[in-house]
């Protein structure tokens, strides 16, 4: 580095695009090392979103121990900063640069097209963009098994569920869970509070506390702490944790959960541009070999005939012969939303803005 | 019904604790004369200290401690700067709740998303025996106490007098022979140890686990409730209430499914507790005849 003055380093950062440009979706050479850059929005803690985002570059520097490194940097919080951040990595000859939230999908999709000498890729987006591709996970599937344990497990019928904010990937979450709760008992009803922040613990304790009282006795949302489940242990009440296992903290209540596994996406990515046949795509799985969504283990205390029950759901899932969003459907109101031999459309799940029959709870009008 | 209603009073008292701390706290500060804005700050560095020192020792009681003394070392910086070199006090607390903010994301890094399995405090015991009441955490109790010995200090006793003479004219105490320097380090070192209980009850109690934003913004709700509350310590207390209680009973009717957008809800507690500090606060005479006169003024000896 010595022998390079100030205005030399800009001349060579100048003239990378172009020198690169050349040889953009060319396969790299045998012995060249990938260089991946990774931008968490958030710390990575112990569990929750961001622990899932690190755990699939964890599994991509596991899969290629000779051929990748992986510069990792956390709590961007502000989209400027990581707008910036996304440029040095790319200037820095990142050629495969992954973002970790949905905030994140809207500064890409104006950079990637612009920094054509890496290759993007986001976690939760709408569509894939030129040299943007998308993975976002069919988290409806995992929380529709989680709803059938729900289901069978409530005394008193009604269930909880504290959301962060009223988004699609929130509300496709919830929707399934009551379905797959209604699925095996058809009284099951769901309560739900927003907390309209991603973490905030004080307001979702008090939020589980705000549903317990209100008879919920088998609580759900989205958490990335273990507050949630430590709020309902400490009143004897059954907790989900959806994106996460929260075992080391919530010691005997815990039901069960899913975990959010992305290494699939990311060692993907990875071979595709070593290989050179890197696309920008937009991809949106769920259960099954290869996809986001894994189900985990359960409390001891779940019986057996359930735990069956989740895994034949999982199974005709899988075979794509169980669709959570079939019909008939019906929304708050009660009118049909998806008729009786029908499916809801992917496109609609993503976008969905509706909450279904049995949902106790508002969302908010636009 | 009843059930419900004693539930939502106990997560009220819960949740208004504290700002009790906090606000109590930046009440005898501003009374001497004093304005800092760092509580915020101080609360994010009581909320880590004492988390982590619980984290590694399992001693509530210990992370209390730790969370006071790390609070007043900070309280202590904001006194040199203000009072002994008469810096303006809106600057340096506004400095040090934006140091104490990112220091203790710092410290924290290691700590984010790790939850707190305590052992129940000693006193616990005792106070369980107690109907209803019984379920609320010793600190609850404590800022209750506190609250009584403030308020008994600051309008029953002579130093309490003293003290707010200091904060009304500072020059006639210093005239007659009061150290009003000392004063003002003493209350600012004090609003410092409870702005960090409050941090404490927050990290170790309420949420029993560290997150960054753990913190929220009820320090600034502490400092806004002291001026609303017409440096009142009863109306600071009434007032802390008042938002816990807000705030849970928003989630409540969420969960009951009132009809009301959830963004809307949530900016419930703060709109409550404006309009009612307002219509207290409404009287202008009275108003400026309960600012401390000399708040935020240095004093030249």
């Amino acid at each position: 580095m010595a022998g390079f003055s100030r205005r030399q380093l800009l001349k060579i950062a100048a003239a990378t695009p172009f020198v690169s440009g050349a040889g953009l979706r060319s396969a790299l050479a045998a012995d060249e090392v990938l260089k991946v850059g990774v931008i968490h929005q958030g710390a990575i803690s112990d569990t929750g979103w961001e622990y899932f985002q690190a755990q699939a570059w964890r599994a991509l520097e596991k899969a290629y121990p000779d051929k990748v490194k992986v510069t990792v940097l956390e709590n961007i919080a502000q989209m400027q900063d990581a707008e910036r951040l996304f440029r040095q990595l790319s200037s820095q000859g990142n050629k495969l640069i992954f973002g970790t939230t949905f905030s994140q999908y809207a500064s890409l999709k104006k950079l990637a097209p612009t920094l054509t000498n890496s290759h993007f890729e986001c976690c939760a987006g709408i569509e894939a963009g030129p040299n943007l591709g998308v993975f976002e996970a069919r988290q409806y599937e995992g929380t529709y098994l989680t709803g059938i344990a729900a289901g069978r497990m409530t005394k008193s019928n009604v269930l909880g569920w504290v959301g962060a904010f009223p988004v699609p990937q929130v509300i496709y979450s919830l929707n399934a869970f009551l379905l797959g709760a209604r699925s095996v008992n058809p009284a099951a009803t769901l309560k739900v509070v927003w907390a309209n922040a991603w973490v905030d613990p004080a307001k979702e304790k008090d939020a589980v506390a705000a549903l317990i009282a209100q008879g919920a006795d088998v609580l759900s949302g989205s958490p990335n702490t273990p507050v949630q489940g430590l709020a309902a242990e400490e009143k004897g009440v059954w907790s989900i944790g959806s994106t996460g296992d929260f075992s080391t903290y919530v010691k005997k209540k815990q039901l069960t959960f899913f975990e959010l596994d992305w290494s699939s996406a990311h060692i993907g990515a990875a071979k595709a541009v070593m290989d050179g046949t890197w696309k920008p795509e937009s991809r949106w799985l769920g259960l099954g070999p290869g996809g986001y969504v894994k189900m985990t283990t359960n409390n001891p205390e779940l019986p057996a005939s359930v735990a069956a029950e989740m895994k034949a759901a999982e199974e005709a899932i899988i075979a794509g012969k169980l669709k959570p969003f079939s019909g008939p459907i019906k929304d708050q109101a009660g009118a049909e939303r998806v008729a009786a031999s029908a499916a809801l459309p992917d496109r609609e799940i993503r976008t969905i803005t509706w909450l279904v029959d049995g949902v106790q709870g508002t969302l908010p009008k636009t | 019904m009843i059930g419900q209603l004693t539930q939502l009073i106990i997560a009220t008292l819960v949740a208004g604790t504290p700002l009790v701390y906090a606000a109590l706290g930046e009440l005898v500060v501003e009374l001497a004369g004093v304005l800092n804005m760092g509580v915020e700050g101080m609360m994010v560095i009581g909320a880590i200290s004492a988390f982590a020192v619980t984290m590694a020792t399992g001693s509530l009681t210990l992370g209390v401690i730790v969370a006071i003394a790390a609070a007043m070392v900070l309280s202590l910086l904001f006194a040199v700067l203000a009072i002994s070199f008469r810096a303006n006090q809106v600057a340096v607390g506004l400095a040090l709740t934006i140091f104490g903010t990112s220091l203790g994301s710092y410290i924290g890094k290691s700590y984010v998303g790790m939850a707190l399995v305590t052992a129940p405090s000693p006193l616990a015991g005792l106070i369980t025996k107690i109907p209803l009441l019984g379920q609320l955490h010793p600190l609850v109790w404590l800022s209750w106490i506190l609250f009584g010995a403030t308020w008994y200090f600051l309008y029953r006793t002579k130093p309490g007098l003293v003290l707010r003479a200091v904060g009304e004219s500072p020059a006639s105490a210093h005239a007659i022979g009061y150290p009003v320097i000392r004063i003002r380090y003493l209350a600012t070192l004090f609003g410092g140890a409870l702005a960090g209980v409050a941090g404490a009850y927050v990290s170790l109690v309420y949420t029993a686990l560290w997150t960054e934003g753990l913190i929220a913004g009820r320090g600034w709700i502490a400092v806004a409730l002291v001026v609303f509350a017409t440096w009142r310590p009863e109306r600071c207390i009434a007032g802390a209430y008042l938002f816990g209680g807000a705030t849970m009973a928003q989630l409540f009717a969420q969960s009951a499914g009132v009809g009301l957008p959830p963004e809307l809800m949530s900016a419930l507690p703060y709109i409550a507790t404006i309009i009612v500090l307002a219509l207290i606060s409404r009287n202008e005479t009275l108003m400026r005849l309960s600012v401390p006169a000399s708040l935020g003024k240095p004093f030249n000896p």
